[in-house]
């Protein structure tokens, strides 16, 4: 069973009285595992694909399936458990509340979810280890710099031990050296964990770098592509799905 | 923990609003605690006339304003229902006080009522000393109000009247000695001076007017009596029997008083009401700008907590949680400072204050700040718990 399938997955929107086409029909499928890069010029869909597949925007038209779970037929509230339970998100400018420490920040998603907070404060530590940040814990995000602060909120996405990771432009705010040391990062916790990540970027040479490449242009599917090591394509596929 | 961190972020802004709260508060407390004084008071009153019928001349305008004869109670005890009857002499102790408007009742001396405490609800207690007994003469039981603002203690002397600054040529008074203070009741007994009947007479005989002197026994005059009914009988019913069968008298029934004490009590819960009205003006109006901005500012915040799950209500419930947090700062030191300057106004007044802090008063001054915050905080606070994730994380 795919960890997640998007089924005619549309989304239209009125801007100034004329519809948008963010997304127009996309189909495809992510297996458990996979680490993927969704690219395409500014304004191709990315967003929101990212959006619908993290259950925070609903599509026109088409479906969203999790792990089999058809999430259309889901409550909001079931959504919001499931986005607690299941689901890690990592933003492009870290949205770290900067009331909180670095280890406050990572905890947060377990407040909602109702996790024991002992063992979660375990986790929480041991994550920050992992990123590198263990003397950074009570650090509050005005005293991390930008890589560090992507890493607290990489471990936040972590925290609830999710299957799923998405990214939205997670690499956007912070120089090259840092995009590279972000990207081997959160492919190690990939190798480790097997957490399936979706992640958009439009830095093609970073989504080189991932296990599948999908293309998107004016809200279709247009390539799709899996990578045999970094950077060597093993199949091509012309995925159109009007 | 992070409420009060997010509270402290906007410093200037948090403080502005919770000095709102503080002076709403501050307002309910002093009003609400002279509100509380004069409705300890007034039930007092209440409980005392409830359970007795008071009775005087029947020309006077009111009980009190006027003499009757002392041989009227032998009258006043066969008629059917009566316990017992006591004769009551009350004057003025302190002339000299009178404010135009009071907001307290006189000081006065009256005599000793043997039947008080066998009849009525409300008891007097004695905190030292010992009772004036009917045979006494020149001594005096003295209320803890009355006690405290002329500094009386056991064994002291005191005049009464006391002498009022320009007295008249032929004022006279008489001195006693303070055998007894009482404890205090927080109504009328505490700003009274018990002296014997006889005493008390000769003291109205002072007072009497100067065609009457030498003309009257003061000993065969009293200034009304107070009928105490017997277990079960209806007192308004008594007093209206007691104005058919005695002629010379005139018996108010208990739930005209009470009705009349009422209406002062209601007076009180207008100013109580009124202050609480203010407070919420204040006080509500800077907590809903303040959640208003809160929220705003915030936009992406709550956004990303939606998105990592977070429900309706948790957001509503961290929105309202922090805006009843600042009710509660308000509130607490609004009460704070109420309190403080209730207790320095009361210490700086000899008769014991105005004030009266009670546990309903206090509860219901934090309590009240803290909901005002919670419900000023609560229409921001669904605003910010319905906003949609994806325009809350792309909010600039």
């Amino acid at each position: 069973m795919p960890a997640m399938r998007l089924e005619g997955l549309t989304k239209h929107y009125e801007r100034a009285s004329q519809v948008v086409r963010a997304l127009d029909g996309v189909t495809l499928e992510i297996e458990q595992g996979e680490f993927v890069a969704v690219v395409g010029r500014s304004g191709s869909g990315k967003t929101t694909m990212l959006d619908c597949a993290g259950l925070l925007m609903s599509p026109t038209a088409g479906r969203v399936l999790l792990d089999g779970v058809d999430t259309g037929q889901l409550s909001g509230r079931e959504r919001a458990e499931l986005r607690s339970r299941r689901i890690g998100f990592i933003f492009q400018e870290f949205n770290l509340l900067p009331t909180l420490s670095a280890i406050e920040n990572v905890l947060l998603p377990l407040r909602y979810s109702g996790a024991d907070r002992r063992a979660g404060r375990r986790r929480a530590e041991q994550l920050l280890d992992e990123m590198g940040l263990s003397g950074r814990a009570s650090h509050r995000p005005s005293e991390l710099s930008g890589g560090q602060q992507q890493r607290v909120a990489i471990a936040r996405s972590l925290i609830g031990e999710p299957t799923l990771v998405l990214g939205d432009e997670p690499m956007g705010e912070v120089d090259t050296e840092t995009a590279e040391m972000l990207l081997t990062l959160m492919r190690r916790i990939h190798r480790e964990s097997r957490v399936t990540f979706l992640i958009v970027t439009h830095d093609l040479d970073l989504a080189a770098k991932a296990d599948r490449i999908i293309h998107l242009r004016d809200g279709h599917l247009v390539g799709d592509e899996r990578m045999e090591c970094f950077g060597s394509p093993v199949a091509a596929t012309a995925a159109g799905s009007r | 923990m992070e409420i009060a961190r997010n509270l402290w972020r906007r410093k200037l802004r948090t403080t502005l609003t919770v000095t709102g709260i503080v002076m709403g508060i501050f307002a309910l407390t002093t009003m609400g605690a002279m509100a509380e004084h004069f409705n300890v008071l007034l039930n007092g009153g209440i409980t005392y006339v409830g359970s007795t019928v008071q009775v005087g001349d029947a020309q006077g305008a009111s009980i009190g304003n006027g003499y009757m004869a002392l041989s009227t109670l032998a009258q006043l005890e066969k008629v059917k229902g009566v316990a017992a009857v006591s004769p009551m002499v009350s004057l003025l102790a302190d002339p000299g006080s009178g404010a135009v408007v009071s907001v307290t009742l006189p000081d006065y001396v009256g005599n000793i009522d043997p039947n008080w405490n066998r009849y009525d609800p409300l008891k007097l207690s004695l905190s030292t000393g010992r009772w004036v007994t009917n045979s006494s003469r020149g001594e005096v039981d003295l209320g803890s109000s009355i006690a405290a603002q002329f500094h009386m203690q056991m064994g002291d002397t005191i005049a009464l009247p006391v002498r009022p600054s320009g007295a008249q040529p032929g004022f006279v008074n008489q001195r006693f000695t303070v055998v007894g203070i009482l404890n205090p009741t927080l109504t009328a007994p505490d700003s009274a001076a018990f002296v014997s009947l006889d005493d008390a007479q000769t003291l109205q005989g002072d007072e009497l007017p100067t065609v009457l002197q030498g003309h009257v026994d003061p000993y065969q005059l009293i200034t009304g009596a107070v009928v105490y009914g017997k277990p079960g009988v209806n007192l308004d019913s008594l007093a209206d029997r007691i104005n058919a069968e005695v002629s010379t008298v005139k018996a108010t029934k208990p739930s005209t008083l009470i009705s009349d004490i009422k209406s002062g009590e209601a007076v009180f819960t207008v100013i109580t009401t009124a202050t609480a009205l203010l407070a919420l003006v204040i006080g509500g109006l800077s907590v809903v700008n303040t959640m208003i901005m809160s929220v705003s500012e915030r936009i992406r915040e709550i956004g990303l907590k939606k998105a990592i799950g977070a429900r309706t209500r948790h957001i509503l419930g961290e929105f309202v949680a922090e805006a009843g947090l600042m009710g509660l700062i308000g509130g607490v030191i609004g009460y704070a400072l109420g309190f403080a300057m209730t207790a320095l106004l009361n210490a700086s007044d000899s008769s014991g204050g105005l004030f009266l802090v009670t546990p309903r008063l206090t509860a219901l001054a934090i309590g009240f700040a803290v909901a005002l915050g919670a419900v000023a905080g609560l229409l921001p606070a669904i605003r910010a718990a319905r906003m949609d994730p994806v325009r809350a994380l792309r909010a600039q």
